[in-house]
């Protein structure tokens, strides 16, 4: 669906030329909700809107559905971006239009459908959204959530087959991110739509996103599947933005690790699926004549997808038995990572 | 009832003034409705689109590309110079300078219609400054969408930001309507017609001063209306 080679792109500045963006190889598949996360300043604003072209690339190649995008302009690019999707931050509705004249907008500018087929476009667009009541109504009338969906709708009334979402629930209450997001969550799954958010949360990156990118200093450091990035991220900007919402936080284990005198063995131990439910660790600890302590962890979804990251304290037994106690951990598909 | 309040103002009039006069008046104050309505169409009609130019070539608005950009630059400020140019020259003096040009346009450059075009003149630059003005407050955010949506740059001007900054365009006539009053009167110092051309003819050249304070009393009740009318036609407007 995109695809992104080598992009480059620069601002010049008082202070000279600054890198926005270095070297962006990115690839997003069809039907996918693709999450790029990162601090303010880390380029994800400017990745996003090189999309759609509101931002040219210095260099490098952009593709969408294998076609190069960075050579339009004029009417061709006018079509380009007519076919994409945009949700804002800040909503960006017209103030001075309803809801439904709002959502028409987008079919207005790309033209070619009567009042009639407008009409019927809006109408949908404002059930995918559930604001079919709301339609005579102005932006200043409706709560924020309200007016996201109708940004999403009026992002949606020209059928697009890829969506960009801009921070789009930042400025929401935490309640109202969850409806947000489910409704991105549904839209995608219903209409097959392609979906590139940008966010600065990586809890948002775990409520919808299949595959994330992280940014930083206008390089993608980490990309992939969201399980894989969540459960053993490579990168430290990638541990601290999962630190933010609890996940691999420095917590007790540290403290026990730094308390204890004597020497301490901690394990980190990963699994994800069906086995995250059975009683794997008592069994194996019975097994083989250990002693357990869960000094920290996270249990959970990501997606569809349940896994549990735990470290542990073993104790009582030596280091064969221990051994073993691990290579049983294996077979049955938990990771084991040593961590002190 | 209606002719019993005439009666009543009839009376009210005779006793202020005497009748004689009345006639003249009504007659200056129909005239400054004309050349401040007149005059505002034509503002406004020239005002608004010069406003909208000056917007889209001012630096807010500067393209990405050097070529396009100085094509911006070069319309700005000629454009922004001649606006200058008009809004400092003070409106008296404009009104000399003007006269061949009235001369050749309405053919006079005396009475109601030779004031119409020093009037527009003067007017329409000011419109159009407050018109750009009013652009530049419009939240990037809309610029942003529309341009997402692949707008061309007619449909942002006449779908997003025209019916964006209504209220304010609207304000910004309201504004415009009462300098023309002021300024319609001011052209009656050279024989421009209307309640002006009265106040100066009796009120100055024959020390009149009853005659002058009605018609400054007309004017005053004149600006009030049109700023109440104004004010409730903004708030009809507005959805902010």
């Amino acid at each position: 669906m995109i695809e992104l080679r080598k992009v480059d792109k620069q601002f010049h500045t008082a202070e000279g030329c600054v890198f926005a963006l270095r070297e962006v190889d990115l690839s997003v598949a069809g039907g996918d909700i693709y999450g790029i996360i990162g601090r303010s300043g880390a380029g994800k604003s400017t990745l996003l809107r090189i999309l759609n072209l509101l931002e040219r690339p210095t260099a490098g190649e952009v593709l969408i559905e294998e076609r190069e995008i960075t050579g339009l302009s004029g009417a061709g690019l006018r079509r380009l971006r007519q076919g994409i999707g945009m949700v804002f931050q800040n909503f960006n509705l017209l103030s001075s239009r309803t809801v439904y004249e709002n959502v028409r907008l987008p079919l207005r500018i790309a033209g070619g459908l009567s009042s009639r087929e407008e009409s019927l476009r809006v109408a949908e667009a404002l059930d995918l959204v559930g604001l079919t009541q709301q339609a005579r109504r102005y932006p200043r009338q409706l709560s924020g959530g309200q007016r996201q969906r109708v940004g999403i709708a009026r992002a949606l009334a020209n059928r697009p087959r890829l969506l960009l979402c801009d921070e789009a629930t930042s400025a929401l209450d935490p309640e109202t991110t969850q409806s947000i997001l489910s409704l991105l969550h549904d839209i995608n799954r219903r209409l097959n739509l392609t979906i590139v958010l940008i966010t600065h949360g990586m809890d948002v990156i775990r409520a919808v996103a299949d595959r994330v990118a992280v940014l930083d200093h206008g390089r993608v450091v980490e990309s992939g599947d969201v399980i894989d990035v969540f459960l053993s991220p490579s990168h430290r900007t990638t541990r601290a933005l999962l630190a933010e919402i609890g996940m691999g936080a420095p917590g007790i284990a540290t403290e026990v690790a730094q308390d204890a005198n004597h020497h301490l063995q901690l394990w980190r131990l990963t699994c994800r699926g069906a086995i995250v439910a059975t009683p794997i660790l008592t069994a194996a600890a019975r097994e083989h004549g250990l002693d357990i302590a869960v000094l920290q962890g996270s249990i959970g979804r990501i997606g569809d997808t349940p896994y549990a990251q735990l470290t542990v304290h073993i104790t009582g037994a030596d280091e064969q038995r221990q051994c073993h106690f691990r290579e049983s951990l294996a077979r049955a598909d938990v990771h084991c990572e040593r961590v002190s | 009832m209606s002719g019993a309040i005439l009666q009543t103002a009839a009376s009210l009039g005779s006793a202020v003034l005497a009748n004689e006069y009345w006639p003249e008046i009504r007659e200056g104050t129909l005239d400054t409705l004309i050349m401040t309505g007149v005059s505002l169409l034509f503002t406004v009609l020239i005002g608004l689109p010069l406003g909208v130019v000056l917007f889209l070539t001012g630096w807010t608005q500067r393209s990405e590309r050097p070529g396009r950009a100085w094509v911006q630059w070069c319309v700005y400020s000629i454009l922004s110079a001649l606006v200058n140019l008009l809004r400092s020259v003070p409106f008296m003096i404009l009104l000399i300078l003007l006269i061949p040009a009235t001369r050749a346009i309405v053919g006079t450059s005396l009475g109601v219609q030779g004031s119409i075009p020093p009037l527009v003149i003067a007017a329409a630059p000011f419109f159009a400054r407050l018109t750009e003005n009013l652009l530049r407050e419009v939240d990037r955010g809309v610029f942003e969408a529309c341009r997402s949506m692949g707008a061309t740059t007619r449909q942002l001007v006449l779908w997003a930001l025209l019916p964006e900054t209504l209220p304010g365009i609207l304000a910004a006539i309201i504004v415009t309507a009462v300098a023309l009053v002021g300024y319609s009167a001011m052209s009656g110092v050279i024989g421009g017609g209307g309640l002006g051309d009265l106040a100066v003819r009796y009120g100055y050249q024959r020390f009149n001063t009853a005659v002058m304070l009605v018609t400054v009393a007309i004017l005053v009740v004149l600006v009030q209306l049109i700023q109440v009318l104004g004010d409730r036609l903004v708030a009809r407007f507005s959805h902010r």
